[in-house]
């Protein structure tokens, strides 16, 4: 009797185990699958790069430091605007692990700045920034509700983990033409959505164009294992083959949890004249560089490389001076530290008055979400009728090679099937805890059109010029 | 099939992984024979010691300080929880008393959330000293670091069964694993061994929280579930019972989970290898058991 209860209690007892293992596990998968999601492509830019003749601040740099105030956004410093508003709207990612709204939010700081200096004509901006939690369901409604119920007439700021997908055929349907930071596919290859930054594949394609440059022989192509890894995955391989040289892809379930193993693993399949190029938020990037460090592995390929979310000073400040020349990281955007060009001054001056919601201060999505503004503004201000969806489309579609001061090339929209307006990179390494552009071979350089998607776009695009 | 020599990395890796869910095992098991809870806070209540301890080194302090400072906030903290909530809910079952501690890994896992939030892509981290010194045994490459996570794992595993069977609380603790109404009436202070245990498990989980921090991840849902997923599958191998299978089990799951790595065609499941294994083990103990009792009968 007293046996039979002992067995009782512990069968319970591994039976619960077992439910909770389940429990746990449950928890675990679906925090891992929020915090999965890598980040909207360029990470903070913010590096010690010197504007030197290529780097693409260079080239709009002129005024003096501290020149520019936010009394540069409007045609009418001072002076509020008070006409009938414009109504836009921007759909970001904000989860638990995820948070993209420092887009919007910078974009909306932007757009402040211009009510409060003449407007668009003098018709102030007003901006719907709502957040959406991947759910798709949502991510749907919300697109209908600023459409329907808040009458926005033109996206500005999106930057979500699915949004282009959810929502591309409905922004077709009411002809929006969206302008955000994009994620998914669709971001990249359908009619209504054009981005300010390249996009996992895009980027990824940069770092690994680059070590090969630099004359690896054989490439090991690691990202997180997330939806969409076949289609960013096809562009470095397309790349490689072009170059005869061989890539082994590989996916990581996230959060990584045997970092070592995985370093290993990269450095073994690259092999002593390859490289590893990752595809990660900075928080994974690291541990698997921080692992490589540990085990005394940097040193067993040839090079390192990295799409641009590895573009952060913390980073850099993290790996130390082993990395120095070793890693090399896709740029895209501007470098602002010490820069004292004119948009490098104007970003501060806005991101000081007016972006107390920015929580991330300066950083690749602020940068983006100024660059948005940017370009929102420019083509608002070429609006002369009634600011309607048609008119905002088209004024969009009508940017063409705008030097926003923070991409290497210009700017356009344009009515293409597709859009990869920024299709030219920078690459920047590590010196001494900042990232600063490599002295060889990290000049602006166009993305490889062996990608056959940045091939189907310089055919129907061409290819815009260098910024400046 | 990658080769014999392509395979012989992930062991040292796996075993250093396996020595500090070893560890971990061993702590949830002594907790529950000497409490009937499972400790399903471990993780968590590591990982928060762990980011103290980041934030201290942050702020400058010496590294040994904010290792033991995450050590004994672990300790403190499951004692703390052991004491408040272990008497109240002595008399409920073991689903109640168990899921409890859950609710203590949610609450400390939102408060690193809200603590140390993940924003513009920056991530802590911790590395120890030892993660610069080591040796080579052939082609392999082994860091100090590796070498002491599976020594822990030995040491705790080794020192917790000879603690059990030789000193006066640990035959206590035994004691009550066996019968809790019969070892309190023979005047063995509970309510003192069950500090003890609450608190033995907490020190573990410090020591697996800042260990695991460098080995694996400074990341909360690293630390708060994988830990606990792993140690717990191979407690439950060793039935929450037997810590040298346990140890065993442990190992084993380091190992099948690091050696999956370069075999392309199955590494995105290497996660599974804990339920795998328990799910194999479990099968085989009960059909063990039930040919033996069929034997019995007959």
């Amino acid at each position: 009797m007293n046996r039979s209860v002992h067995w009782r209690t512990r069968s319970a007892a591994a039976v619960l185990a077992a439910v909770a293992i389940g429990v746990v596990a449950g928890c675990s998968s679906s925090s891992s699958s929020s915090s999965s999601s890598s980040a909207p492509a360029s990470s903070a830019a913010s590096s010690g790069a010197a504007a030197s003749s290529s780097a693409p601040a260079a080239s709009s740099s002129s005024a003096a430091a501290g020149t520019v105030s936010t009394s540069s956004c409007g045609t009418k410093p001072g002076v509020a605007a008070t006409g009938t508003p414009i109504n836009l709207g921007a759909i970001d990612t904000k989860q638990p692990g995820t948070d993209f709204s420092d887009i919007e939010n910078m974009t909306g700081a932007y757009f402040a700045c211009v009510n409060a200096n003449g407007g668009i004509n003098g018709h102030p901006i007003k901006y719907f920034p709502v957040t959406e939690q991947t759910n798709p369901s949502q991510i749907a409604s919300l697109a209908k509700q600023l459409v329907t119920s808040d009458h926005v007439v033109g996206m500005v700021g999106n930057s979500s983990i699915i949004e282009c997908s959810v929502d591309a055929a409905y922004w077709k349907s009411v002809g929006i033409d969206v302008l955000g930071a994009g994620i998914d596919p669709e971001c990249y290859s359908t009619p209504n959505t054009a981005s300010v930054n390249m996009g996992p594949r895009y980027s990824s394609d940069g770092a690994v164009q680059y070590v090969l440059a630099q004359g690896a022989n054989k490439i090991a192509f690691d990202q997180s294992n997330v939806p969409g890894t076949a289609y960013i995955a096809a562009g470095p391989d397309a790349v490689a083959k072009a170059k005869g040289a061989s890539i082994q892809d590989f996916t990581e379930n996230v959060p990584i949890t045997s970092a070592n193993a995985i370093a290993t693993k990269l450095v073994t399949a690259a092999g002593p004249s390859g490289a590893v190029v990752l595809n990660f938020t900075p928080p994974e990037a690291l541990l698997i560089l921080q692992a490589a460090q540990k085990l005394n592995l940097e040193d067993r390929v040839k090079y390192w490389a990295c799409s641009t979310p590895c573009n952060t000073d913390f980073l850099a400040t993290s790996l130390g001076p082993k990395w120095n020349g070793k890693l090399f990281v896709n740029a895209e955007l501007l470098p602002l530290d010490g820069n004292t060009s004119a948009t490098a001054q104007l970003f501060d001056a806005i991101l000081k008055q007016y972006g107390s919601d920015v929580s991330g201060g300066v950083g690749s999505f602020s940068e983006m979400g100024f660059t948005l503004g940017e370009i929102a503004t420019h083509a608002l201000e070429s609006i002369t009728g009634p600011y309607t969806i048609a008119s905002v489309s088209a004024a969009l579609e009508a940017v063409k090679d705008y030097n926003t001061g923070m991409l290497c090339q210009g700017y356009t929209y344009g009515t293409y099937p597709e859009h990869i307006p920024n299709n030219m990179d920078f690459t920047v390494t590590p010196d001494n805890g900042k990232f600063v552009q490599a002295s060889t071979g990290g000049a602006c350089t166009l993305i490889s059109a062996s990608d056959p998607q940045i091939a189907a776009y310089r055919a129907v695009a061409g290819t815009a010029p260098l910024a400046g | 099939m990658p080769s014999w020599a392509e395979f012989q990395p992930y062991i040292v890796t796996g075993l250093a992984l396996g020595g500090l869910y070893a560890l971990s095992g061993v702590g949830l098991v002594v907790l529950y024979r000497a409490t009937g809870v499972l400790n399903l806070a471990f993780g968590a209540v590591g990982a928060m010691g762990a980011f103290i301890a980041y934030s201290m080194i942050q702020a400058g302090d010496p590294g040994w300080i904010a290792w033991i400072t995450c050590i004994v906030f672990a300790g403190v903290v499951t004692l703390g929880y052991g004491m408040l909530f272990g008497p109240a809910l002595a008399g409920r079952g073991p689903l109640v008393q168990s899921i409890s501690t859950l609710g203590l890994a949610l609450v400390l896992f939102g408060v690193i959330d809200l603590a140390w939030p993940t924003t513009g892509g920056q991530s802590p981290s911790i590395s120890f000293p030892t993660d610069n010194g080591g040796f080579s045994v052939g082609q392999l490459t082994v860091n100090w670091t590796q070498v002491i996570a599976l020594a822990l794992g030995v040491v705790i595993t080794v020192g917790t069964g000879a603690f059990l069977r030789y000193s006066k609380l640990g035959t206590a603790m035994r004691a009550m694993a066996n019968d809790r109404e019969i070892t309190a009436t023979l005047g063995v202070p509970v309510r003192r061994v069950e500090a003890a245990a609450w608190l033995g498990c907490g020190l573990l989980a410090g020591i697996a929280g800042i260990m695991l921090a460098d080995l694996s991840a400074l990341d909360d849902t690293t630390l708060t579930f994988t830990v606990v997923i792993s140690s717990l599958a191979a407690a439950l191998i060793g039935r929450l019972r037997s810590i040298t299978v346990t140890f065993a089990a442990a190992l084993v799951i380091g190992l099948v989970h690091d050696l999956i790595t370069p075999i392309t065609q199955i590494s995105n499941y290497q996660d599974m290898t804990p339920f795998v294994l328990a799910a194999i083990a479990l099968l085989v103990m009960s059909r063990t058991q039930v040919m033996t009792r069929s034997r019995e009968e007959g």
